[in-house]
């Protein structure tokens, strides 16, 4: 187990490497004029060759990546070339907001999903139709269209919900609460359906299966086989698509949290990437591929403690 | 793919949710304003985040609210251009105008307790310079300033600078308090003695900024509310969005974003601010020779179409120009205002007399916002035998490309500012849209006399409008309308040649 937990650490950091140096190697093309947009339009050619210098542009592609890599292997980030912001107090002001929003999402996304997913495959009929044709629906519309369907109906006309929101960090619970709430409903809509799919699917392949004929055969109450048995068959599939859809997720809030202008980790992607602020587009993209590897090693871990067959002996 | 029954579910499910939300936001205008106490708080929207609370950080535009709500500037504009005293209560110029003495109002005190003296300002002034940010060309022509009395300042400049005492009104004269100066604090926390206090528990960088009412402040007139709360919301329908629905007083829209609003109710103000068109660079012929030919410009000049674009790319927000300066910064010239009509005609002759009557290819870069234009730009080029290549660049890279003289010509988008403002943005030599330096004997004079002009140099300036127009350095297609909704509870001036209200515009509406 722990050799697991070890071996599935160390190809992480594989990945971490190779996904920072590809990162950056990708955006040492675009720095060309970083200097002059840094210090507006006016500065002397004088003064961008010394901010040139003075963040290291003129150096070579390899030293500046190494420079980078050294420094944030002791956790020194470095500062936003725009705003002289420490990046790790920018990511650390943000990333809560997004986690916050993320997590509620797939929280909800995994009970609705099973729920629908279950009672489609159970009760058949008009809920299996149903939660098909929702799936339709819910994958067709993107999740830009549901944010602003969302902002235009509750918070403009119903004004049930802030259209926008600045979460402060004195804000009460309620605050985040009225807030994140319909961000997340976008993003829960988008995906419910497919999980509730898969659900469907592995449910329904489950019933199919001799063992709960036999359970069955044995008097075993069908609120058990199915919660206590099927359901614990079922979960992998399930688990992939929502691990799958956690990723996604994190690069799909982006677009939501324009909409909603909520201070989160998106926003900052977005903003940063398009200005070229290589140490800010470098820790968010260290922090993402970060919680990507911790969250597929949670789903491996959960996998293997829910069914012993797919645990790596 | 047939379409049965679920196809049918999933269709009119969705033509439901988008028939509720079209129906119109009409009638749920954000509050109505009366029957009630005028409003205390003001809610606007910014562009964009400011970078920092450092003066030194500050930017002519957008940001500007964010600074004078917490500093006072040495000089103040009016919302129509006039420059009156604020720190500085007197000011006055020596015989050459290179020296300008302001004696300082006393009662004004930074909200750490001291006073706002001439060692302050100094130290302030000194900083400026010495910090290069982005706004520091400013005070290029500050040479030193010197402490009179306590109360009294003297600014030597190396040389005159028609757009002085405007600069202090902006980015330039923002005074914090000396204590703070050079700390790392005074980005996040500023001590000015600015109208109102910065409320950093309930602000969240990049997000909003909270400010509450400084209650020392010696000008009570100024301060018009009790809280007001400025955030930053780049994506327009964001913006929209919190306009329309009442979580914001005031916020800067598009044309088509604009009807949205509209129809919520909110109040329209219009001001010009930006002038748009294709600055012809290559006036030495540097990358097309056929452009130093002022023929060939002159004939890039007639071949748009200007109210036609302007009313379809734009829905009409705005007035065609052939002019850069504009009308209220004194070198406008009112004739000179269409002096290039829509005359593909005379353009294709002009060209054939300039020995192109086959016409040539010109290289523009194109960048994101720019595509649609372009593309009727160089559809109305291509009628008068001009080939356009258009060559992608991203954004980020557009301004550096031009100025380091990449391109014979760039579609772009300038503020117009005060003559001498504008002849350093786009004219003289060491113009940051004057790519290939282009200059002449002639031009150069009339430059120059604005440059010593003192109080005439707005009208001097006139000279140098008429000659860049006529020989066709710009092709100048309209000036836009900045257009800025607010909600019933406020009323708002705009500001001369600024992007955004400066936040001593807006009042509660009675």
């Amino acid at each position: 187990m722990v050799q697991f937990i070890i071996r599935k650490i160390a190809a992480g950091l594989v990945v971490l490497c190779a996904i920072s140096f590809l990162t950056y190697f990708l955006l040492y093309f675009s720095s060309s004029n970083i200097a002059r947009n840094i210090l507006g339009e006016y500065a002397s050619q004088e003064q961008v060759a010394q901010k040139e210098t003075e963040l290291g542009l003129d150096q070579p592609l390899p030293a500046r990546f190494l420079d980078w890599a050294g420094h944030s292997i002791t956790g020194d980030f470095g500062r936003s070339w725009f705003t002289g912001e420490p990046v790790a107090t920018a990511i650390a002001t943000r990333l809560p907001i997004t986690l916050t929003l993320v997590i509620a999402a797939i929280l909800l996304i995994a009970v609705l999903a099973t729920v629908l997913g279950m009672a489609a495959a159970v009760k058949r009929g008009w809920i299996d139709r149903v939660v098909q044709t929702g799936a339709i629906v819910g994958d067709a519309i993107p999740g830009f269209v549901l944010a602003i369907i969302l902002v235009t109906l509750f918070a403009i006309q119903l004004k049930l919900f802030p259209a926008t929101s600045s979460i402060a960090p004195d804000a009460g619970a309620s605050a985040w609460a009225a807030s994140l709430t319909l961000p997340a409903i976008a993003l829960v809509i988008n995906g419910v359906t497919g999980g509730a799919q898969q659900v469907r699917s592995a449910v329904i392949k489950q019933l199919e299966r001799d063992y709960v004929r036999t359970l069955r055969s044995r008097g075993i109450p069908e609120r058990e086989i199915l919660f206590k048995h099927v359901l614990r068959s079922a979960a992998p599939t399930g688990l992939t698509v929502l691990s799958l859809q956690f990723i996604g997720m994190l690069g799909g809030v982006v677009i939501i949290e324009q909409i909603f202008a909520l201070p989160g980790i998106g926003n900052l992607a977005v903003q940063s990437t398009t200005m070229g602020d290589i140490p800010l587009v470098m820790g968010v993209v260290l922090y993402t591929v970060v919680i990507v590897i911790i969250v597929n090693l949670l789903v491996d871990l959960i996998n293997g403690w829910l069914n012993p067959k797919v645990r790596v002996s | 793919m047939k379409f049965g029954p679920k196809a049918a579910g999933a269709a009119i499910f969705l033509s439901a949710a988008l028939a509720l939300t079209g129906c119109g936001g009409g009638g749920s205008a954000t509050g109505s304003g009366n029957g009630g106490a005028a409003t205390t708080s003001l809610t606007i929207a910014e562009l964009g985040d400011l970078p920092s609370f450092d003066p030194v950080d500050a930017h002519i535009g957008h940001t500007m609210p964010y600074y004078q709500a917490v500093y006072d500037t040495l000089l103040i504009r009016e919302a129509d251009g006039t420059i009156s005293p604020m720190l500085a209560a007197e000011k006055s110029w020596n015989a050459d105008n290179t020296v300008l003495t302001l004696k300082l109002r006393t009662d004004a005190k930074f909200t750490d307790g001291t006073p706002v003296d001439a060692a302050a300002v100094k130290a302030n002034l000194d900083h400026f310079q010495q910090a290069k940010g982005r706004d520091v060309y400013q005070v290029a022509s500050m040479a030193s300033v010197a402490v009179v009395d306590p109360s009294t300042v003297a600014i030597t400049l190396s040389t005159p600078d028609p757009a002085f005492e405007y600069y202090l009104t902006q980015a330039a004269g923002f005074v914090a308090s000396p204590k703070a100066i050079g700390t790392p604090g005074i980005k996040t926390d500023p001590v000015g003695s600015g109208p109102y206090k910065l409320d950093t528990a309930s602000s969240v960088k990049g997000s909003q900024y909270v400010y509450t009412k400084n209650p020392d402040y010696w000008n009570k007139d100024l301060q018009k509310f009790e809280k007001v709360t400025i955030k930053s919301l780049p994506d327009i329908t964001a913006r929209t969005n919190a306009l329309v629905s009442g979580q914001i007083d005031g916020a800067l829209l598009d044309p088509k974003t604009g009807k949205q609003a509209e129809g919520a109710g909110l109040v329209l103000t219009k001001s010009e601010v930006d002038w748009h068109g294709i600055l012809l660079y290559d006036r030495d012929g540097k990358i097309n020779p056929e452009m130093a030919n002022v023929k060939v410009r002159q004939a890039i000049n007639y071949a748009f179409d200007r109210k036609t674009i302007l009313d379809q790319q734009f829905l009409g927000q705005g007035t065609p120009t052939s002019q850069v300066f504009g009308p209220d910064s004194g070198a406008f010239v009112a004739d000179l205002d269409n002096r290039y009509s829509y005359d593909p005609a005379k353009a294709k002759q002009l060209l054939a007399e300039a020995g192109y009557p086959e016409g040539f290819t010109l290289k523009i870069p194109t960048m994101a916002g720019f595509e649609a234009l372009n593309a009727v730009y160089s559809q109305q080029l291509s009628d008068i035998g001009i080939n356009v290549q258009l060559e992608s660049v991203p954004q980020a890279n557009y301004v550096g490309d031009m100025a380091a003289g990449k391109f014979a010509a760039a579609t772009f988008q300038l503020y117009q500012g005060e003559p001498w403002v504008a002849i350093n943005q786009m004219i003289s030599t060491s113009a940051l849209y004057n790519p290939f330096k282009s200059t002449n004997p002639e031009i150069a004079a009339l430059v120059e006399e604005v440059h010593v002009g003192g109080e005439n140099s707005s009208e001097l300036a006139k000279k140098v409008n008429t000659y860049v127009t006529e020989n066709a350095w710009f092709a100048p297609l309209f000036r836009l309308n900045q257009m800025y909704y607010t909600s019933k509870k406020i009323t708002v001036e705009p500001q001369l040649q600024q992007a955004v209200p400066s936040i001593y515009n807006y009042a509660p509406a009675k």
